[in-house]
């Protein structure tokens, strides 16, 4: 029973649950199961059996562990603050140590450490994806031909394109301010779907920088941020990937590091911390995560909200859980589609709760995490706009998905992508 | 449990609706209080007849059954103390009906408190029952346990608002009792029999519950004590002046400070008390009490008295009231909420004895709730992997009864009493209202299959 003795340490945090059950009216997963034993509160009540030796760390422990998305509306709605999403990364990581990884993220971990071979490959991905997938019609993404189950790929989900020229290809080094003068130099952390998948709302990122007056480095050797595998047990390639991004990113003489993925933006801000405890890296990363600001929280503090231009779309917002409960980014956004002239904008009901994607979440269980992205797009829908905007590219992978599936005239966009839009509206307008 | 009934609990409500891995029975096992037991197998209905087809079954086999809600009972009501099968009705979901005409709502017991209230808005109507745990409590546990809150002053608890219920009794037959006109039973009103009867004398299935007429406004207020007692008596007066606020609620200087430093609204930390208060109703009327109540305040002694301008200074009073139970868990991890209820004349008097008990066993006793209706919570904190305390505190719990009971109160005013306050209801019931539960229930449920072990029939030593 040794395995009780390493999450010893747990029982300080476990002891704040009042058992309140406040976690149930919050939780998606609860709320599209109606199951105790997806509730915070259940994970809290296991590790506290496994403690007192009533249960043992078993595969059935594990599979209750996983079904979480790690949205953090639990701890955030928790009346005794208890780090539910720590309790359950923890958790999982020595479950993983016991019980082993689901085999394909296992390959997909592992190769993951491997940063060239690992970009090779989704760039041949890139090239090759017509021999797994079709193209839909509107170009918005793909479906499988074939059902891949153990790689989450159900036949009707539709995945987005993966890109043959990925944003870190496109885009060199440095891009320059377009000011005269420069105003500081930031370095941009893209993340994998960005680079990957998105790359135009890199691109975007990178316009709203220059056009302000900050030089962006985009360091070629940065790779995943490593939350797949961390927040799935695999702490030991999380680590690895953490050091290898704080050496790409620390060897940059920097004012900030912008992420436009608020997922990447978490890691790198608050996660990494209890992943490098002990690394001799630990006292570079405090230095980092100081610095590291979400792109919308950026505009509002550093950039021109006075330049845009006339925008006539019509948009409703979605809250990606890393970037409300991560990063503490809620307001700033709507502040910017506020200024934006034009801009017709309307609040979807619960648009802080989560979109179901929670990353890997979504390919082990997508059943589930189609119900719960489906009562997301019933209220992005029911607001009327045109258009849902996110600051996170696993939601808008997620929701297109969903929005997709049911032929929905509602388009995605990345809040890069608005702010852009409304600079280059302003250039046109002749606000420079 | 034995391989033969578990298929047959799945040929009713389906395979994927019973758990009997040991990973779910834990989780299962416990309300938000401290204590637990492991069920036998759980399942999730989807029916009144599933639910009837699982009664049945379990009384074949002679098998405790213990209902369900959302597992946020305070007195360990959904504890399945002996095992056996826990039907949890979190699948029974739906509002059947919400009739703006007759005012009535009709629901399944899984609804959630919040969701009726939210419905019930959109027709215009009010449900007024508002628990702390309304944003995930279920209204079929609220009827059984004869849930509060802080209307309660004003519009009354569960019992005031429970029209007709829909049950399966224990031997899987379905009764109606009630109406969905009056609630008038030709005979005894064995809709309130079963309210509040904690699922040892059926299953709830539906429920009918009265609606009410939303007020057209309302004025929250806080006036500020330099001495608890004023506070206290403030609650007196007003009642007596002929005033019903909507809501009526005191907290202590321990609260106060714990929810200041939880929240960081400014709260008058060095104060010995405060009131929330609310009055509700038409413009005139309410302008003209919260001029009486506020001036009641001042001539029983507070300090100072805030009419809420904004909608935003209200919602700051609110979640001070809402976040005490949070507050509490930033102070120390353990505790033990009660719902200790008295004459509300007597509330100062069951403040001081509690001070009293909060010096004598060293542990901090804070003190809020629903002064209006005495409803009193007081709040014993402690942390349960330190012996000694734990031990202290449950002396300090049995005096905190002790207590309630000397000053004829009544052990619990919304929480129930499950097996956690069972070792007094004899004390409280007196030798004959003791022996008529066991009765009634011996008569209902002679086989004692629902929810075995609780009120009447708590296996422990009784005080």
């Amino acid at each position: 029973m040794n395995n009780m003795e390493e999450i010893r340490h747990l029982e300080k945090e476990i002891v704040k649950c009042a058992r309140c059950g406040g976690c149930r009216s919050v939780c998606p997963v609860t709320i599209a199961e109606h199951r105790e034993n997806t509730t915070a509160r259940s994970k809290v009540r296991m590790i506290e059996a496994v403690l007192a030796g009533e249960v043992e760390m078993t595969p059935a422990v594990q599979a209750r562990f996983e079904k979480c998305l790690l949205c953090k509306a639990c701890k955030t709605n928790c009346g005794s603050s208890v780090a539910t999403d720590e309790l359950i990364m923890e958790a999982r990581a020595k479950l993983v140590k016991r019980n082993g990884l689901n085999p394909f993220k296992k390959i997909a971990f592992t190769a993951q450490r491997y940063r060239k071979l690992f970009d090779l490959g989704l760039k041949m991905g890139g090239a090759f994806q017509g021999l797994i997938f079709k193209s839909l019609p509107d170009g918005s993404g793909k479906v499988a031909r074939i059902p891949l189950p153990a790689a989450g790929l159900n036949m009707r989900r539709v995945v987005p394109n993966l890109t043959s020229n990925p944003l870190r290809s496109r885009k060199p080094y440095l891009s320059k301010a377009q000011t005269p003068q420069s105003k500081g130099k930031v370095v941009f952390f893209t993340g994998c779907t960005l680079n990957y998948m998105y790359p135009e709302a890199g691109e975007a990122v990178i316009r709203i920088l220059t056009r302000n007056g900050y030089d962006v480095l985009l360091p070629d050797d940065q790779c995943c941020c490593g939350t797949p595998a961390f927040t799935s047990g695999d702490v030991e390639t999380g680590r690895i990937l953490a050091e290898q991004n704080i050496k790409a990113i620390n060897a940059q003489e920097y004012d900030h590091v912008i992420t436009a993925c608020s997922t990447c933006g978490t890691a790198l801000k608050e996660e990494y911390k209890a992943l490098l405890k002990g690394s001799p890296l630990a006292g570079e990363w405090e230095k980092l995560s100081a610095k590291v600001i979400d792109i919308s929280d950026f505009v509002v503090k550093y950039c021109d909200l006075i330049k845009f231009g006339n925008l006539p779309l019509k948009i409703t917002y979605h809250d990606a859980c890393h970037l409300v409960r991560g990063m503490g980014v809620s307001a700033q956004p709507r502040q910017i589609f506020k200024a934006i002239p034009g801009l017709e904008f309307a609040e979807m009901k619960d648009a802080d709760r989560c979109c179901g994607c929670g990353g890997t979440f979504s390919a082990v269980y997508y059943e589930l995490s189609r119900k719960i992205n489906d009562a997301k797009v019933d209220n992005i829908e029911a607001t009327g706009m045109d258009y849902a905007v996110a600051g996170c590219s696993a939601c808008r992978m997620h929701i297109t998905d969903g929005l997709n599936q049911r032929n929905s005239r509602v388009k995605f966009l990345h809040t890069a992508e608005i702010i852009d839009k409304a600079y280059e509206a302003g250039r046109k307008e002749g606000k420079v | 449990m034995n391989s033969s009934i578990l298929n047959e609990l799945r040929s009713i409500v389906g395979k994927d609706y019973v758990m009997n891995e040991k990973e779910d029975l834990i989780i299962y096992s416990n309300d938000a209080t401290m204590f637990d037991h492991w069920p036998d197998a759980v399942v999730q209905p989807a029916s009144r007849d599933e639910v009837a087809a699982v009664v049945k079954l379990a009384a074949k086999n002679n098998i405790p059954v213990t209902g369900r809600g959302a597992g946020t009972a305070l007195s360990g009501g959904p504890i399945p103390l002996k095992g056996g099968i826990v039907v949890d009705m979190a699948r029974m979901n739906r509002i059947l009906k919400v009739d703006a005409v007759n005012k009535i709502a009709v629901v399944e017991p899984g609804v959630i408190n919040y969701e009726l209230a939210v419905q019930a808005g959109k027709k215009g109507l009010f449900y007024p029952p508002d628990p702390s745990s309304w944003k995930e409590s279920t209204m079929g546990g609220n009827v059984a346990e004869c849930a509060g809150g802080p209307h309660g002053v004003k519009y009354g608890i569960t019992r005031n608002f429970v029209l007709g219920l829909e049950v399966v009794l224990p031997d899987g037959s379905v009764v109606e009792t009630g109406n969905a006109v009056d609630g008038e039973m030709c005979g005894p009103d064995w809709t309130m029999l079963i309210t509040g009867s904690e699922g040892t004398l059926g299953l709830i299935s539906a429920i009918t519950l009265r609606l009410v007429v939303p007020p057209v406004t309302k004025k929250t207020m806080v006036a500020i004590y330099e001495r608890l007692e004023d506070a206290a008596k403030t609650v007196s007066v007003t009642m007596a002046d002929g005033i019903i606020p909507t809501t009526l609620e005191i907290m202590n200087d321990q609260t106060i400070a714990a929810v200041e430093n939880y929240l960081k609204i400014g709260l008058p930390v060095n104060a010995g008390g405060l009131l929330l208060v609310e009055v509700d109703g038409m413009p005139s009327t309410v302008e003209e009490n919260a001029k009486r109540v506020s001036g009641i305040c001042k001539e029983c002694g507070a300090m100072e008295v805030k009419i809420a301008q904004t909608a935003e200074e209200v919602e700051d009073l609110w979640r001070a009231r809402r976040s005490v139970g949070a507050a509490f868990g930033q102070v120390a991890p353990s505790k033990y909420s009660e719902d200790s209820t008295v004459p509300r004349s007597r509330v100062p008097e069951l403040i001081k004895r509690i001070l009293t008990i909060q010096n004598e066993y060293d542990l901090p006793v804070f003190i809020c709730g629903h002064a209006g209706d005495g409803n009193m919570h007081p709040t014993i904190l402690f942390d349960k992997r330190d012996k000694d305390a734990a031990a202290r505190a449950e002396k300090a719990l049995d005096e905190v009864h002790f207590v309630t009971l000397e000053l004829e109160g009544t052990l619990s005013g919304e929480h129930g009493i499950g097996f956690a306050k069972a070792p007094f209801l004899k004390r409280e019931a007196g030798e004959v209202g003791y022996r008529l539960g066991q009765d009634i229930k011996r008569i209902i449920d002679p086989a004692g299959i629902l929810n075995p072990g609780k009120m009447f029939f708590y296996e422990g030593k009784l005080h």
